[in-house]
Formats: C-alpha cells, sequence, structure tokens
C-alpha cells in the first residue's frame, strides 16, 4: 500500500448514485467542497443501468448522465470511483475517514480512454454491469456512458499476456498498482449508500437462481434498455423471442417467510413500467403480471397503473407459490386464482421476472455510531420533519439508504440532505 | 350465506394460530401437493373463517384431506401458519361432530381430560387389585365391553360427519358402489398414502405414523378378540401370539418415540404446536404398547402364574380401560375413520356430478 495521502472537505458524500450526486450538486453549488466516494468504477449508481422511468417514461440514462457530467465536472466536488471506505471517526473537528483506492492497474492521469486494451485483451468474462447478462473483456471500461471513461483491470481473471500493454498507445498498463490508502477530513458526512435488489437465491421455492429463464427485475432492465446486451428482448436459455412473459410481484419483500416483511415501493411500479416497454418491443407477446396488490401510490402512478391495463397488460391476483421449469426451459408458475370457484393450477411462460425487493447495500456505516431500523436501513431520527438527519450529528442520509424509495422521493431526499448538511455547515463554521 | 361473526373466538379456543394476519395472496393453496380441482385448502377455509361462514366449514371435507406437511406454514408471507390453521379445524370439527359435546369440553380444558384418565386409570387399578376372582375372567369381560362401546362411538360420529357434510346439503341419501372409490377409500385408511403427496423430505413421518397406525390396529384385534390370556396360558418365542404382540408393541413405541420426539423438538411445522391432548395421545399409545409387550416377556419368562404378572397384566388393562373410555370416544383418535371417509366422500361427490350414483330422497327432508 502506498503512502498516505490526506483530503480536506467540507461533506464527505458516501455513495454516487442518483440520491450521492444530487447532494454533492447542491452542497457544491451552495459554496462548500464536496468529496464522493463510489466503490464502483463508474459513478451513476443503479439507475444508470435502468432502462426508463416511471411514470413518465423518460430514458433513465437521459436523466442520469448529465447529473453524472455535472458533478464530475463541478468545480467544488470531488469524486473517488473504484474506492471503499474502510472506517470513519468522529473527531473533534468532524469526521475521519479512511478509504482505499483499489488500484485499475491502468495510470489514470496518463489514460486517454481509446480502448485499444479492452479490444486487444482475449479475456471474455460475465458483464457486471448487464447482471450477467453480456459480456466483457477482463480489462475494459465498465459501460459507455461510464465516468470516468477509464478501463478496469480484473486482476483475478487476467492471464497476464500483456496484450493490452502491449497495445497501448500511452503505455499506461500498470501491472503493479497497488490500493492506496487516503485520508480525508470532512465537517459532514453524508449517507448515500443505496440499495441490494433481494437475491435469487432467496426463495427455494423459486428455483434459487437455479432456473435460466427466470430472471431478476435489473436484469429486465438491461434487455428492455437501448444499450443493453442484446439490443432487443430475448430469452437468456435459448435467445428467442418470448411469446409469453409473466412478472411475479413481491418475489423478495413483504414475505416474513424469507425475513423480509416491508414492501419495498418500487416493485409494482417497475413491474409495470417495464410490462408497457415490453409491449412496445414485443407487440405480440403476452405479458401477465401476478401481484398480491398493486400498489401505486405516487402522482401519476395510477393513471399509469390503468394505461397498463388498458394496453392489455394481464394483471392477475395470486401469489406465486412454486418456479419449476420444464425440458426446454419454459417456466412454470404453480398459482391460486382468487376467484369463484378457483382452483390451483399451474401456468406456463416462456420467460419469468421476479419483481425483487430492496435491501439495504451498507449495513455497519463504516463504524459510526449509527441508529439502524429493524432492516438494518439508516433510521431518520426526525423521521417527520427532517427525514435527512440521523442519529449522529453532522451525518445526513437521502434515498434508499434509509429506506426502499423511487427515484423523485430519492432526489427530494437529496436535496433535503443537501439543505441540512449546508446548515449544519454554517452553524459549525470554524 | 350465514355469517357468524363470532365464529373465529370460537375457533380459536381449539389451536393457537393466528390468521387474521392472513391476507388472502392464495400462496398456500398454490404450494400445497395435495390441494387438487376438487379440493382447494387451505385459503378458502381461512377465508370462510375469517368471514365466520361455520356452515361452509362444517360441511367440508378439505380439512381431513389436509396431512400437515407444514409447507404452506413454511412458505406463508405473513406467518399466519395455515397448516395449524387447519390441524385446529380437525379439532374443531371432531368436537363439532361430538354428539355428546365432551371432546369439545376436552379440547377446551385438557387438564380435566388428563385428570379423568389418570382417575379412571387409578379407579380402576384399585378396583382390579381387590377384586377376588379369576382376574383373567374379568379382563375377558372388559375387552368384551371395548368392541360395543368403541362401536356406539364410531357409529355416532360417522353418521353425523355425514349428515353434516352429505345429507345437510344434498338432502338424500347418497352412497357410491364404485368399485375403485371402496378400493382408493381402503387403501388410504390402510397406507395413508396422502402422506406421500406431502413433501417427500419427511418420510419419517409418514413411516412413524403407519407404524403406530398399523401397531395400534393390530394391538386392538388383539384385545378386542381376546387372543391374550398371559394368566392361563404360558406363551413362547415361536408362538404366533408372541410375533404380534413383538410388533405390536414395536410398532408403537418405535413410531410413538419418533412422533413424540419430533413433538418435542419441534422440528418439522406439523410437531411444533403440539396442543396438550396431542401429548396425551401420544403418551396413552406409548403405554399401551409399552405395557402390552411387558406383560408378554414377563409371561414368557416367569409363566402364567407368578403374581408379578398378574400385576402387569391388570395395569396394563387399566391403561387400556382409561384410553378406551376418554381418549377413543372423545379426542382425535376418530380421525382414523375420518380421513378415509372424506376420501370417500370427495369421491361420491365427484361421482354425483357424474351423475353414477345410487341415491335415497328422504321423505320429509327438503
Amino acid at each position: 500500500m502506498s503512502e498516505n495521502k490526506e483530503f480536506v472537505c467540507d461533506s464527505l458524500i458516501i455513495g454516487s448514485g442518483i440520491a450521492g450526486m444530487q447532494a454533492a450538486l447542491d452542497i457544491g453549488d451552495a459554496g462548500y467542497n464536496v468529496i464522493m466516494v463510489e466503490k464502483s468504477p463508474s459513478i451513476g449508481g443503479k439507475m444508470i443501468s435502468l432502462s426508463k422511468v416511471f411514470p413518465t417514461l423518460d430514458c433513465a440514462s437521459c436523466i442520469t448522465t448529465p447529473k453524472m457530467a455535472a458533478s464530475s465536472h463541478h468545480p467544488r466536488v470531488k469524486a473517488f470511483t473504484y474506492s471503499e471506505v474502510e472506517k470513519i471517526e468522529k473527531t473533534n473537528e468532524g469526521f475521519e475517514a479512511e478509504i482505499i483506492k483499489k488500484p485499475r492497474f491502468v495510470i489514470e492521469s496518463e489514460c486517454i480512454s481509446c480502448k485499444k486494451c479492452e479490444e486487444s485483451c482475449p479475456v471474455h468474462l460475465e458483464d457486471e454491469f448487464e447482471f450477467g447478462l453480456g459480456v466483457k473483456k477482463a480489462i475494459s471500461i465498465p459501460f459507455t456512458n461510464a465516468i470516468p471513461q477509464l478501463p478496469v483491470l480484473d486482476e483475478s481473471k487476467c492471464i497476464r499476456c500483456a496484450a493490452c500493454a502491449r497495445v497501448c498507445p500511452k503505455d499506461c498498463i500498470d501491472y503493479l498498482q497497488k490500493p492506496e490508502k487516503i485520508k480525508i477530513k470532512a465537517k459532514t458526512i453524508i449517507l448515500a449508500t443505496g440499495y441490494e435488489i433481494t437475491p435469487m437465491t432467496a426463495k427455494k421455492e423459486y428455483g434459487g437462481g437455479r432456473l435460466i429463464n427466470v430472471i431478476s427485475s435489473l436484469q429486465a432492465e438491461r434487455l428492455l434498455a437501448p444499450h443493453g446486451p442484446y439490443g432487443k428482448v430475448l430469452r437468456p436459455s435459448d435467445g428467442k423471442i418470448p411469446d409469453s412473459i409473466a412478472y411475479v410481484q413481491c418475489a423478495g419483500s413483504r414475505d416474513e417467510s424469507i425475513g423480509i416483511p416491508y414492501c419495498s415501493r418500487v416493485c409494482c411500479m417497475y413491474a409495470v413500467k417495464q410490462a408497457m416497454l415490453l409491449s412496445g418491443s414485443l407487440p405480440l407477446s403476452e405479458i401477465t403480471i401476478y401481484y398480491m396488490d398493486i400498489r401505486a401510490f405516487g402522482k401519476g402512478y395510477e393513471q399509469f397503473y390503468n394505461q397498463a391495463r388498458a394496453m392489455g397488460i394481464n394483471f392477475v391476483k395470486a401469489k406465486v407459490a412454486k418456479i419449476t421449469e420444464d425440458q426446454e426451459h419454459n417456466v412454470i408458475l404453480r398459482i391460486d386464482k382468487q376467484e369463484e370457484g378457483s382452483v390451483p393450477m399451474e401456468v406456463k411462460h416462456d420467460m419469468v421476472v421476479l419483481s425483487q425487493g430492496l435491501l439495504p447495500s451498507n449495513k455497519n456505516f463504516f463504524g459510526l455510531n449509527i441508529e439502524k431500523n429493524e432492516y438494518d436501513f439508516v433510521a431518520s431520527s426526525k423521521p417527520d420533519f427532517s427525514p435527512a438527519l440521523t442519529s449522529t450529528e453532522g451525518v445526513f442520509t437521502a434515498g434508499t439508504a434509509c429506506g426502499p424509495k423511487d427515484i423523485p422521493d430519492t432526489i427530494m431526499e437529496a436535496g433535503s440532505a443537501a439543505m441540512e448538511a449546508v446548515n449544519y455547515l454554517k452553524s459549525v463554521k470554524i | 350465506m350465514k355469517v357468524n361473526p363470532n365464529f373465529l373466538k370460537k375457533v380459536k379456543k381449539y389451536g393457537a394460530f393466528d390468521i387474521s394476519k392472513c391476507f388472502n395472496c392464495g400462496n398456500c393453496t398454490a404450494v400445497c401437493p395435495l390441494s387438487a380441482e376438487d379440493a382447494s385448502f387451505p385459503r378458502k377455509m381461512i377465508r370462510y373463517a375469517q368471514v365466520g361462514a361455520q356452515k361452509e366449514i362444517e360441511s367440508s371435507l378439505d380439512p381431513w384431506l389436509c396431512y400437515y406437511c407444514g409447507e404452506c406454514s413454511d412458505t406463508c408471507p405473513r406467518q399466519a401458519y395455515p397448516g395449524e390453521f387447519m390441524m385446529t379445524l380437525r379439532r374443531y370439527l371432531i368436537a363439532k361432530y361430538d354428539i355428546t359435546g365432551i371432546s369439545g369440553f376436552f379440547y377446551r380444558f385438557p387438564w380435566i381430560q388428563n385428570i379423568l384418565v389418570a382417575g379412571i386409570f387409578a379407579f380402576s387399578l384399585g378396583a382390579f387389585a381387590v377384586y377376588k376372582g379369576d382376574f383373567q375372567e374379568l379382563a375377558a369381560k372388559i375387552e368384551l365391553a371395548f368392541p360395543v362401546y368403541v362401536t356406539l362411538a364410531i357409529a355416532a360420529y360417522v353418521f353425523t360427519f355425514y349428515r353434516k357434510t352429505i345429507l345437510d346439503k344434498a338432502k338424500k341419501i347418497l352412497i357410491s358402489f364404485d368399485f375403485s372409490n371402496i378400493k382408493e377409500t381402503l387403501i388410504h385408511g390402510l397406507t395413508q398414502k396422502n402422506f406421500s403427496g406431502c413433501s417427500d423430505t419427511d418420510r419419517t413421518r409418514w413411516i412413524a405414523h403407519l407404524l403406530v397406525m398399523s401397531g395400534y390396529t393390530l394391538t386392538l384385534v388383539i384385545s378386542n378378540l381376546h387372543l391374550l390370556e398371559p394368566l392361563k396360558k404360558h406363551y413362547g418365542i415361536s408362538d404366533f401370539a408372541t410375533f404380534l404382540v413383538f410388533y405390536a408393541a414395536f410398532a408403537i413405541l418405535a413410531g410413538g418415540f419418533i412422533m413424540m420426539y419430533r413433538r418435542a423438538k419441534k422440528k418439522a411445522q406439523s410437531s411444533s404446536f403440539s396442543h396438550s391432548t396431542d401429548w396425551l395421545f401420544v403418551v396413552m399409545l406409548f403405554l399401551i404398547g409399552f405395557t402390552t409387550a411387558v406383560v408378554h416377556i414377563s409371561n414368557m419368562i416367569l409363566g402364567p402364574q407368578d403374581p408379578r404378572v398378574e400385576m402387569l397384566y391388570k395395569i396394563n388393562i387399566a391403561v387400556e380401560v382409561a384410553w378406551i373410555i376418554i381418549i377413543v370416544p372423545f379426542t382425535k383418535w376418530i380421525h382414523i375413520f375420518f380421513r378415509p371417509m372424506a376420501v370417500y366422500l370427495r369421491n361420491l361427490k365427484k361421482e354425483e356430478a357424474q351423475g353414477k350414483l345410487f341415491s335415497m330422497p328422504i321423505p320429509g327432508l327438503k
């Protein structure tokens, strides 16, 4: 590990998803210096991988990329990507954070993002940006609109053939890079650590992740994204265009049997949205949503849901109990329709999307003494008046780090957290 | 449909569960391996109970077609324990179908049942102890009285079951003489085949149940036909009666042990919510198997004249007396008949729909 570098800022933001970026921009605009720390190689968070957003059906990357560009070019915002926060300590002057900047094995200041290394690399890997659907190289820029446009070399998969080093015009491949330890002193912290979706393995009745044509909701987002892995909607097992697609709602939330009793708030709406997009890209396909109740609570959501019904998307009130597959990997759902004289039945679909719930991405808060709620999300200390406040003074929170919520709510909360942070910075002026 | 708003409160007295948590997603019915086209449960039963449709539940066969594998309870998103609810319904229905009302009383006040069983056991043992005559003769008379008493109890139950599920709805006597139906009913009664429909991971439960059932039935045959005379004959190891007793004892002890172990460990859903009457049931079963075996072995070793054999035999008969008087007519014992009957009546309803059934209208019933 190389020698310690030290940085000082007013506000340290953990996470650079839509919540982190919005808070960074707002605090930066107010005249304070901000550092964002992001564990993945690009800023943008989960939102940059989405296809469109509900209920307006705006293109998600068209909203996210301007924010990414703005925050990366902002004079008072600095981002450390591919960096993990080790620990944060509260001191008399504020907070002291220790972060580890992981090696990209590329000299960042030299790289001109020409992608020659990526083209020459002979090793193909599962692309985590496409949630396993697409393929990337062992050295590659994470995705087209990633910021920064720097390649990352996967040390564990690289075969050390030096093909990339030979073609690099700037000679900036450095196989000997080491992780860097960085110290950051900040007066306030904003936790915008975001969420993970419930793992595919969470419910063994749903195949436990073994059924190839049962895909996650984020995989479905990628299939539907304009720059997605296949360029069109195909099912994973054989590349067939699926004629019937089903959505299984509450596949990872509102389910006490897997320990996640809360509602994840977004699954109904993203399923409705994806169903609408699907019926646009596959007009001949049958799309069915199996639900317990549709929770269309936000502004314009109910109209959005009604519009989906009017478009011919089938809504079936039934909790899917079991998912299996036949020899052709068609997916079989076992349900009990709740109608007069209903009987348990099996229905077959070409492809099934699990509408998974939202789990907190970070549960330990880097050693900070932060109160959690019973499901490990950050607890607001004043949930009714100042939702961005946490139990520790100077630490604020925004977005899905403090509970499942949709994008508009996340952005509002990020603005609120920024406002609280700025007020705090003013009050503790040193 | 008539609803009884207090129905749920009534049922709750028969077991620990909270179906008010249920939001009717239908997961239980869809996940159930036994739920089928003509028997869709447990969701409907829960819904009926929530709205208080007492008559619908009391005329339903579904509770008897559930073998409590517990998959519904395991996967219930609300942890409302639908499997335990079905079990509770079976207790409620036994109480409801008992014309004397004593079963219901025992279910609600299990300690009274425990005291009565202990009391009858102690009383008979005391009476046997002071009895001066030939105890073998007395035992023969007692065992002769058993079948009469048991038959009366069963007949009352079976008739009420039939009346509630068929007669009250159809308003006529319906009987199926279909060979395949009778065959299926017998197979279910003898093998409890439905257990195999439950999750394949839980074979032990089926085997334990089958052991206990076969062992118990054998004991019943042995005692009711008065096959054993341990105070008159000296049995050897090669006697056929010895073989019967040993099998019955082994089956009851092994099966009973597995059942008690599972109830104590609470590993499976089906054994996590023992009602205290369930405990009395398995413990008494266990005692019957145990005492019968002990009497037989001591007879083989000590000979029929030994006073110790007579002592043990008196204990054995006293246990049987308590069992026959309290357990058989007023507990879940009757499920031996209700389970296969439910299979028969379910097929009968199917045949009725096809119109190939013997039916006899009852004058005056409309």
